[in-house]
């Protein structure tokens, strides 16, 4: 099991640390928060690969950090030139398992008695010279010369890697699907691999063979016969046709799953992506101690997803899960304490969630709790009449809608104001929570989530039980009758406005919206909530 | 299971039972193999690939590579802040003084500036680092192997001798196999270091470590190579008073000519001419007979010849002659030298008659 991973210099990471859950880690974050790149730095260390083919060959000047590079180049006319940049993946692994124990040393940046793996790509020493002369050029481009570096890949016990220890077998579940006639892509081909026996692959290889020869010495036959009359035109040795017998022409390239009679290439995209997670569950965890998955939610209908993430927790049983999502359907089921949460590069703390409320967020798995998560400040209101006449305020202070201040507004739907300001408080959130006071005090509201607010940074607002029990007496009190009811248009001279609006919740609110010229007052507890946020 | 050290005789097939005790054993196990020589383990790795499952083909390791695996590589930084194992500087020795003695002391002492270890201070090294590394070199290894075989016990000499007292204070069972009567070589020449545990003097060391409980001592005294007549003149070389049992013959193969001769140096061109002996002497000092060619026994050790043709030394001669004990560590090139036969050993000396041995001469 990883325990730590260490990210210094690779492409968005800085110098980057993550002590991993367990179980399942749920990475999630904006786009060009490194969730993917996360997923590549762990399986660069683990099995020397990216996309099947080897570091060194894959190796190219995008992986260095954007800004470790812009420094270097910087500092190279300057009077004191930084190192040429690096890259150091390092993972960390318990010191359970017997079985690690050659992976056991102090070749790790922490100098830990521990044992891991370790990638480190930096300038070849056998090309110092090159690198220099290159350096030295004055039309050099602001790119580094990746040719002149090695990518070195050790145990903790300084000892070189050559392939992947076998005790950190890894199945790659990527979102990409396949669309080539060719089959499957390298990650998985390699979990089809253990389906079959080491005999049984001896049996197909030979069997393919003799069809390849049958072919060419039968089927052939007559076109070769036709060839070798015309042969002396063509060249002065007989020339044949025949089948590929070569290595590359190997059995294995020529298999390829099939779904109901379907092969997997000509699969749906979504079905792509279930069979992958259903190969990679086969694999026992003896030879997978770790699964890698990216965004699983893409291309499945809801109840395809409901059986993924079934599987995808299966998969977690045994296995260290690592998966990016964008989906708070996949976040919410799979627990909101696994959440990883990436922001450009680095790691956001969070505080802990009580189980129960992680529990409320599983059966709750339809609500966007992503949003949450994501946002730079979060407003919770009760309802849509509360979202619109927030945004509303919002916009007359600011002159922009909140989300374009990084401010994002979320309705409740249900959601008990204590359940999201515990996540809030657990993200470490900016947020204010807007709500009625159903005729009690507000201090009755505020005092039971007393502890997850904080002084400036999550706050509670609610209207004076004088001011009436919801938003509509609210909003009532603080304009002109008159002006509210041209505004929205109420004829029933029998109707108290309050009345009406209370009758017409969302319409009111709605014509509020779309009347920004239309000059209104807001309740004190609506202003100071949008002052809170602002 | 206890720790333990078989001290067999020439010939006793030391290697094949290391290979059988792999074989035979539960599949499970993790097993190491050390041995001191490169073509041993070349030899070693192919006998235990043939004789053991797939799966449970036991990992081979010479001595060298062993201590810098698994004891020096691992934590050096613990010990020399910074420094990364470059290998091993086979040849090379740190600075020395005008009187050729080694005076660099700390990391200089131990690595070259490739960062090489140098093979001669390589097991205090490994020592150090363990030191430093508080018990986890152990640890590891002890979780790594359950079994750790040992060959050629006879050649660890110096802090050699404390790397296997801390095995033996492991884990891991410890099973050691060698010959003292064939110390020849040794890992460590020059280390002053449990002098008195050189060749033969490691029975001794074996005795402290079985009075500590560490070890138990067994003997292997057969021999499937040489016939009863030349395994019980090799016992005749070595005090009783070292108590080592009588080695007994299991060679059910004889020739015209069994036994041990003597020769007079005159008639060993005809003795060749005869019997085509393997020609062995002790060292280069050795004066041959003009045309003749021999090879030193330190060379021949593992070899397995039909004859052999040794030419004598003076204290060879007083041996031979007058019953004098040789010095330890020629009495071991000796035995060395006479246990290479299945069938004859012959002995060239100027008064052939003066011992008690038969004296061949060229018959016609």
């Amino acid at each position: 099991m990883i325990t730590r991973i260490v990210v210094r210099g690779y492409r968005l990471f800085v110098d980057f640390e993550l002590e991993p859950n367990a179980g399942t880690n749920i990475v999630v974050g904006d786009n060009e928060s490194g969730k993917s790149s996360l997923l590549e730095a762990i399986s660069l260390a683990l099995t020397g690969r990216i996309n099947g083919r080897w570091a060194q060959d894959e190796l190219n000047p995008y992986w260095f950090n954007v800004e470790a590079v812009e420094n270097y180049f910087a500092s190279l006319d300057s009077g004191s030139p930084l190192p040429p940049p690096e890259i150091l993946i390092e993972l960390y692994l318990t010191n359970s398992d017997d079985s690690l124990q050659y992976l056991l040393g102090v070749h790790n940046s922490r100098q830990e008695k521990v044992p891991g793996v370790k990638m480190h790509i930096t300038p070849n020493p056998d090309y110092a010279e090159e690198f220099a002369e290159y350096m030295a050029d004055d039309d050099r481009p602001a790119i580094l010369p990746t040719e002149w570096y090695s990518v070195d890949w050790r145990q903790f016990s300084d000892e070189r890697l050559t392939r992947r220890p076998k005790e950190l077998g890894v199945s790659v579940i990527d979102s990409r699907t396949v669309r080539s006639a060719a089959g499957i892509d390298y990650h998985t081909r390699e979990m089809l691999k253990d389906f079959i026996e080491p005999k049984e692959s001896a049996v197909v290889a030979v069997a393919h063979r003799k069809a390849r020869h049958i072919i060419s010495t039968e089927t052939l036959k007559s076109v070769n016969e036709r060839i070798a009359e015309q042969g002396d035109a063509l060249h002065d040795k007989p020339i044949g046709l025949h089948m590929d017998q070569s290595a590359s022409a190997s059995w294995e390239q020529s298999i390829v799953p099939q779904v109901a009679d379907v092969p997997f290439a000509m699969a749906g995209q979504g079905q792509q992506a279930a069979i992958k997670v259903a190969l990679a569950m086969n694999r026992s965890a003896g030879t997978t101690a770790y699964a890698l998955i990216e965004e699983p939610e893409n291309h499945l209908s809801h109840t395809r997803l409901t059986k993924l993430v079934d599987r995808i927790e299966a998969l977690a049983g045994d296995r260290q899960v690592f998966l990016t999502t964008h989906s708070s359907f996949v976040l919410n089921r799979l627990g909101l304490d696994k959440l990883v949460l990436l922001h450009k590069g680095t790691r956001a703390h969070l505080g802990a969630l009580p189980a129960d409320t992680v529990r409320y967020f599983k059966r709750l798995s339809g609500y966007d709790t992503l949003r949450l998560v994501l946002a730079e400040k979060v407003v919770m209101v009760e309802g849509p009449s509360d979202e619109m006449v927030f945004e509303r305020a919002f916009r007359d202070k600011h002159g922009k809608v909140p989300m374009a201040l990084g401010v994002d507004v979320i309705s409740m739907a249900g959601v008990s104001l204590k359940r999201g300001m515990q996540l809030c408080s657990a993200l470490k959130r900016h947020a204010a929570a807007i709500r009625d006071n159903d005729g009690k005090e507000p201090e009755h509201w505020r005092v039971p989530i007393e502890e997850l607010l904080e002084n400036g940074k999550r706050e509670v607002f609610i209207g004076q039980v004088a001011d009436g029990p919801t938003l509509e007496p609210q909003f009532a009190k603080v304009n002109n009758d008159e002006d509210l009811r041209q505004l929205f248009d109420i004829t029933d001279g029998d109707k108290a406005t309050v009345d009406w609006m209370k009758a017409h919740k969302t319409d009111w609110a709605l014509t509020l919206d779309e009347h920004p010229e239309v000059t209104v007052s807001y309740p004190g507890y609506i202003s100071d909530a949008v002052d809170f946020v602002s | 299971m206890t720790n333990t050290a078989t001290l067999a005789v020439a010939g006793a097939r030391k290697t094949q039972s290391i290979v059988e005790a792999c074989a035979g054993g539960d599949p499970t196990t993790r097993r190491l193999v050390l041995t001191y020589t490169l073509s041993g383990q070349l030899d070693l790795e192919e006998r235990l690939r043939a004789a053991c499952p797939p799966a449970s083909v036991p990992e081979v390791c010479g001595w060298y590579a062993f201590l810098l695996r698994h004891w020096v590589r691992p934590f050096l930084p613990l010990m020399y802040s910074g420094r990364r194992l470059g290998g091993l500087n086979f040849d090379g020795l740190p600075q020395r003084n005008g009187k050729r003695i080694v005076i660099a002391s700390g990391e200089d002492r131990f690595l070259d500036g490739d960062s090489r270890a140098y093979k001669r201070f390589l097991s205090k090294l490994a020592i150090d680092v363990a030191d430093a590394a508080d018990g986890t070199v152990i640890t590891r290894l002890q979780r790594m192997y359950d079994e750790i075989y040992i060959d050629e016990i006879q050649d660890m000499t110096g802090y050699d001798l404390d790397i296997l007292e801390r095995l033996l204070g492991s884990r891991s069972v410890i099973r050691m196999v060698g010959d003292m009567r064939q110390s020849v070589f040794s890992t460590n020449a020059q280390d002053p270091r449990h002098k008195k545990y050189r060749g033969l003097g490691m029975l001794d060391w074996f005795e402290v470590q079985r009075k500590a409980e560490r070890l138990e001592v067994d003997y292997s005294s057969t021999t499937w190579r040489s016939v009863q007549a030349v395994a019980t003149f090799s016992d005749s070389i070595f005090d009783p008073a070292l108590k080592f049992p009588a080695t007994e013959s299991a060679q059910d193969k004889s020739s015209e000519h069994d036994g041990v001769f003597t020769l007079a140096p005159e008639h060993a061109a005809a003795y060749i001419e005869q019997y085509q002996p393997f020609r062995l002497r002790q060292t280069i000092a050795t004066a041959l007979p003009q045309g003749i060619t021999a090879t030193n026994f330190g060379i021949s050790k593992g070899q397995t010849h039909d004859r052999v043709l040794i030419f004598t030394t003076k204290p060879m001669r007083d041996f031979l002659t007058k019953g004098t004990r040789l010095a330890g560590e020629s009495a071991c090139g000796l035995y060395v030298g006479v246990t290479r036969a299945i069938y004859s050993v012959a002995f060239v000396m100027p008064e052939p008659d003066a011992s008690y041995l038969t004296v061949w001469t060229p018959t016609g």
